[in-house]
């Protein structure tokens, strides 16, 4: 019966004048998105492309530098730089840490906009080279990306809708439900083919662009957990989709008319689409606001001051403690320049660390936050893990962030020694300085965390699958 | 007439709990997001009075030193907030809230809010724009799209011009009913957000806020009335209320959710910006092999001290009567400024573009207008943050050439010699005046239009299908 059922509503819907319509408007929506995650993809790579251009061709020169200055001589003044120094080499020679876009980033831009995907790591501390934002127009950031999880959050929700808030009173409204009621034929059982045949034709579009545009992203498919993802990713979309299927069931079960249902539906959507986030933003930032950082910048700047100081004193003693070294003529001496850099540096960002910690605490705690309350908001749950799975989420920052420590610490390791002992690198040795490479994200890890979220969808689900079947049971046949 | 037929849409719309419900929400939210904004404004306003304060005496107190170290040193301008950001912040939070002003590089602003925020700061965001802009249009369609459709579903709608009422006076009427019961919304949340306005007049430099204020309004109010006479168009128009609710509610969710996107998407493919990395080596490379590729860094150096040796008639620059590093750094400041307008220029330029796009944007989706002006108004729009960081740029400007001028007191090539503790004083403080409201407007002349377009459009599209009511 159930098969009838869906038969014949596939058959009415595909010759009625809403289906082919909506149909191709989605289409269409979620091609746009597609393309335009597609578009970022590539940007990034074509980024990453020419900054490992320019790395190459970087320290190729400074190799080159090395084995000159070996083969010609010292450097005897001591305003310019000896090519073959630590403090040279550990900053001028510096390698970049990069994030490679994920393999399904073309279907949510999520953060990626926002925060940098490439470093170059030096010797000097992390605040001096972390400031690397993209380029972007603010007034596009604001409005946010038409992308794949932008339909997916907002749109197919109301396509969703847009099918089903008058699955039972449009029928009701044209007297054939009490018609069909008079057939064996349970109501619970109409509705649920109603909604297979309906929610085969969105998830079936939605799934197949979410594949088509990673076929088209050159994602390496050969790769078992770009599948995986793919997987979990259409999971996360039927479940979405249940959601609101589920809900539109427990509205119409409700037995008001087509336009109180619309209504009803739109407002819902609203709330839990729009008002709940915002909600959610609200009291996540008021109980655990962010420190200022304008009042981190004047630290700084007083920390600078104090470390120049100290420095100078520093060099002071030095200077006095081997008057040789002591520069003829010029003030100016690199060597002692870069020790002094770092030192500086140093100084500056321990005094800071206090402060610096507080604004990563505070961020953490509002993660938390927000971790625990966008289960009041299937949109924001399935936004906040579509873009996990993508890789635009926080979570591979972060493990992004870990991999750049990780390397900023071999590289210091390797540098800091010879820069204090003011020793000169052969060509061998700068060969032999720490190289980076990044390691993607173990994908259990990501399933771990999508999977709470698929439970935070399917259990509403459920519970408003039953209310409506239940609440079915005293539909008005009649109008 | 006319106010007899608003009166009873008014009653009709008071007494239905659909409107109480969304009333009520609208209202605490819009209450809610002031209340944010208007705090947010109080916080970050002292934030940024205090770290000037702190900076300046800082700069003040740096000692003797040499004055190129104090130009690395350099200065930060911080971003003011114009107090009716608190009611529109716009691209705030992607914007820095501060730049470092020093020697020989023009500065990227630092620290976007965004960056400080989770994701979810992204996703959903309480402000009163967003109330205004995006769930204000959705109440007026809550209200209005059964104005005739309704009637006509239940059958009142031929009793109704079976009375010989004027069809005009039905839709006037029919359109104040939905225009009062806003008001009932609108009036206590717009005098609070006056008192507030009224509380801050005097604290900061936004001189013409109250105009700007007035304007705002009158934006909103022509955004507004255009989806009133759209809606009754619609009403009167459509066969079903449902029919009517689904055509608007689809509408709505093109004009807030679909276009803002879309078009942002659209200016960035129709006018493609440069990568960061990109940039930054083209202002490096001018800088080093000279804008037009034949004028290294190295041949304008050896020009400038040719030139120099040549005015004062000797032969070494240890001889010069002037420190030449000097004279070559203020050179190089000159040389880097043209490097730094024509990149800058270039980039801010796409960025208007890319914004025309978005103003034009509304001929689709009557909210891309009212946004552009509502953030421009607001002062917390690209163009008046470019403003402020072309400020920020000729005061850095300022300061290094008094850096350069003090340096040509030190001994060449000695970058250890100092000048005294008072120099600092000679520096000029930032001060920052926003630019007036005829400035504003000038930049958002097609969102003008186009708004006005949308309304007039839509009460003509009112009284045209008024005018053709079908009974049944």
């Amino acid at each position: 019966m159930f098969l009838t059922v869906v038969r014949h509503e596939w058959r009415q819907m595909s010759a009625g004048k809403i289906l082919w319509p909506v149909a191709v408007l989605f289409a269409l929506l979620v091609g746009y998105g597609v393309w335009n995650g597609l578009h970022w993809v590539h940007f990034q790579q074509q980024t990453l492309e020419a900054v490992a251009q320019e790395e190459t061709g970087r320290i190729a020169k400074m190799r080159a530098g090395v084995v000159e200055a070996w083969a010609t001589g010292a450097i005897t003044d001591p305003s310019e730089p000896d090519p073959r120094s630590a403090g040279f080499l550990g900053t001028r020679a510096a390698r970049n840490a990069t994030l490679p876009p994920g393999s399904l980033a073309a279907l949510a831009i999520g953060q990626s906009d926002l925060y940098p995907y490439y470093f170059r790591v030096t010797m000097a501390n992390k605040v001096s080279f972390t400031n690397n934002d993209e380029l972007e127009n603010p007034t596009n950031q604001m409005a946010g990306h038409f992308d794949l999880a932008f339909v997916v959050v907002y749109l197919y929700p109301l396509f969703i809708l847009a099918l089903s808030y008058n699955l039972l009173s449009a029928e009701r409204d044209e007297g054939t439900l009490a018609m069909l009621m008079s057939q064996p034929l349970a109501l619970g059982t109409l509705v649920l083919a109603k909604i297979a045949a309906r929610g085969a034709v969105v998830v079936a579009l939605a799934a197949g662009f979410s594949l088509l545009a990673v076929l088209l992203s050159d994602a390496g498919l050969s790769e078992a957990q770009v599948w995986l993802r793919l997987a979990l990713w259409i999971t996360l979309l039927v479940a979405y989709g249940g959601f609101w299927f589920a809900l539109a069931i427990a509205v119409g079960a409700l037995g008001k008319s087509s336009a109180t249902n619309a209504l009803a539906l739109v407002g819902l959507w609203l709330v839990m689409a729009l008002v709940i986030p915002a909600l959610v933003n609200v009291a996540v930032t008021a109980a655990d606001p962010m420190p200022s950082r304008l009042e981190l910048i004047a630290a700084a700047r007083q920390a600078t001051l104090e470390a120049d100081k100290e420095s100078k004193a520093r060099l002071g003693q030095y200077h006095k403690d081997h008057p040789e070294l002591v520069p003829k003529g010029s003030g100016y001496n690199v060597a002692d320049s870069y020790v002094k850099y770092v030192l500086s540096l140093d100084t500056e960002e321990k005094r800071l660390a206090p402060i610096l910690d507080r604004f990563d605490e505070q961020l953490a705690r509002q993660q938390a936050s927000v971790a625990q309350l966008r289960f009041l908001s299937p949109a924001l749950l399935a936004a906040e893990a579509l873009n996990d799975l993508a890789g635009t989420g926080v979570e591979r920052f972060r493990h992004f962030g870990r991999q750049v420590d990780g390397h900023h610490r071999a590289w210091r390791g390797y540098f800091l020694p010879r820069l204090f002992a003011k020793a000169n690198l052969s060509a061998a040795e700068l060969d032999r300085a720490p190289r980076y490479t990044f390691f993607e994200e173990d994908t259990a890890a990501v399933a771990a965390r999508t999977f709470p979220v698929l439970a935070g969808l399917v259990l509403p689900t459920l519970l408003l699958g039953a209310f409506g079947l239940v609440g079915l049971r005293r539909f008005p046949l009649i109008a | 007439m006319i106010t007899r037929i608003a009166r009873k849409e008014f009653t009709e719309m008071v007494r239905d709990g659909r409107f109480r419900v969304a009333a009520a929400l609208v209202m605490a939210l819009l209450v809610a997001a002031l209340a944010a904004g208007w705090k947010h404004h109080v916080d970050s306003t002292a934030q940024r009075l205090t770290a000037e304060r702190i900076t300046r005496a800082q700069w003040l107190n740096q000692g003797a030193r040499n004055p190129h170290s104090a130009a690395h040193y350099g200065v930060w301008a911080f971003r003011p907030q114009s107090p009716l950001a608190s009611i529109d912040p716009g691209i705030e939070k992607y914007v820095g809230t501060a730049v470092w002003l020093e020697a020989h590089r023009q500065n990227e602003f630092r620290y976007k809010p965004a960056s400080d925020a989770t994701a979810a700061a992204r996703f959903g965001e309480l402000t009163a724009a967003v109330v205004l802009q995006l769930l204000l249009p959705l109440v007026i369609v809550l209200l209005s799209f059964g104005a005739f459709a309704a009637e006509r579903d239940n059958g009142t709608l031929r009793q109704l011009l079976s009375l010989g009422v004027s069809r005009s006076d039905l839709a006037l009427g029919k359109a104040l009913g939905v225009a009062s019961a806003l008001a009932v919304l609108l009036v206590p949340a717009t005098a609070l957000g006056i008192a507030a306005l009224a509380l801050s007049a005097g604290t900061s430099g936004w001189g013409d806020g109250p105009l700007r204020l007035w304007l705002m309004g009158l934006g909103y109010l022509l955004y507004f009335g255009a989806f009133v006479g759209l809606s009754i168009a619609v009403s009167a128009r459509a066969r079903s209320a449902q029919l009517a609710l689904v055509v608007l509610v689809g509408f709505w969710i093109v004009n807030g959710l679909v276009a803002p996107r879309a078009v942002a998407d659209l200016a960035r493919g129709a006018f493609p910006g440069p990568s960061s990395f990109a940039f930054t080596q083209a202002v490096r490379e001018d800088i080093t092999r000279g804008a037009d590729g034949h004028n290294s860094s190295d041949k304008r150096l050896d020009d400038l001290k040719a030139a120099v040796l040549k005015k004062y008639g000797v032969k070494r620059v240890e001889d010069l009567p002037v420190n030449f590093d000097a004279l070559s750094l203020q050179a190089g400041e000159d040389y880097g400024n043209t490097v730094y307008d024509k990149h800058y220029t270039r980039l801010w330029d796409t960025y208007r573009n890319q914004n025309a796009v978005h103003q034009w944007g509304a001929a689709v989706a009557p909210l891309l207008a009212v946004r552009s002006l509502s953030m421009g108004l607001a002062g917390s729009d690209f163009e008046q943050h470019r403003h402020f960081a072309t400020a920020a740029e000729n005061h850095r400007r300022l300061i290094n050439r008094i850096a350069n001028e003090e340096m040509l007191k030190t001994e060449y090539n000695n970058w250890n010699d100092e000048v005294p503790a008072e120099t600092w004083a000679k520096f000029p403080e930032f001060r920052y005046g926003p630019p007036g409201v005829d400035w504003v407007l000038g930049q958002y002349l097609p969102s003008i239009g186009l708004m006005l377009a949308w309304c007039v459009l839509a009460t003509a599209a009112a009284y045209w299908a008024t005018g053709r009511l079908r009974p049944s």
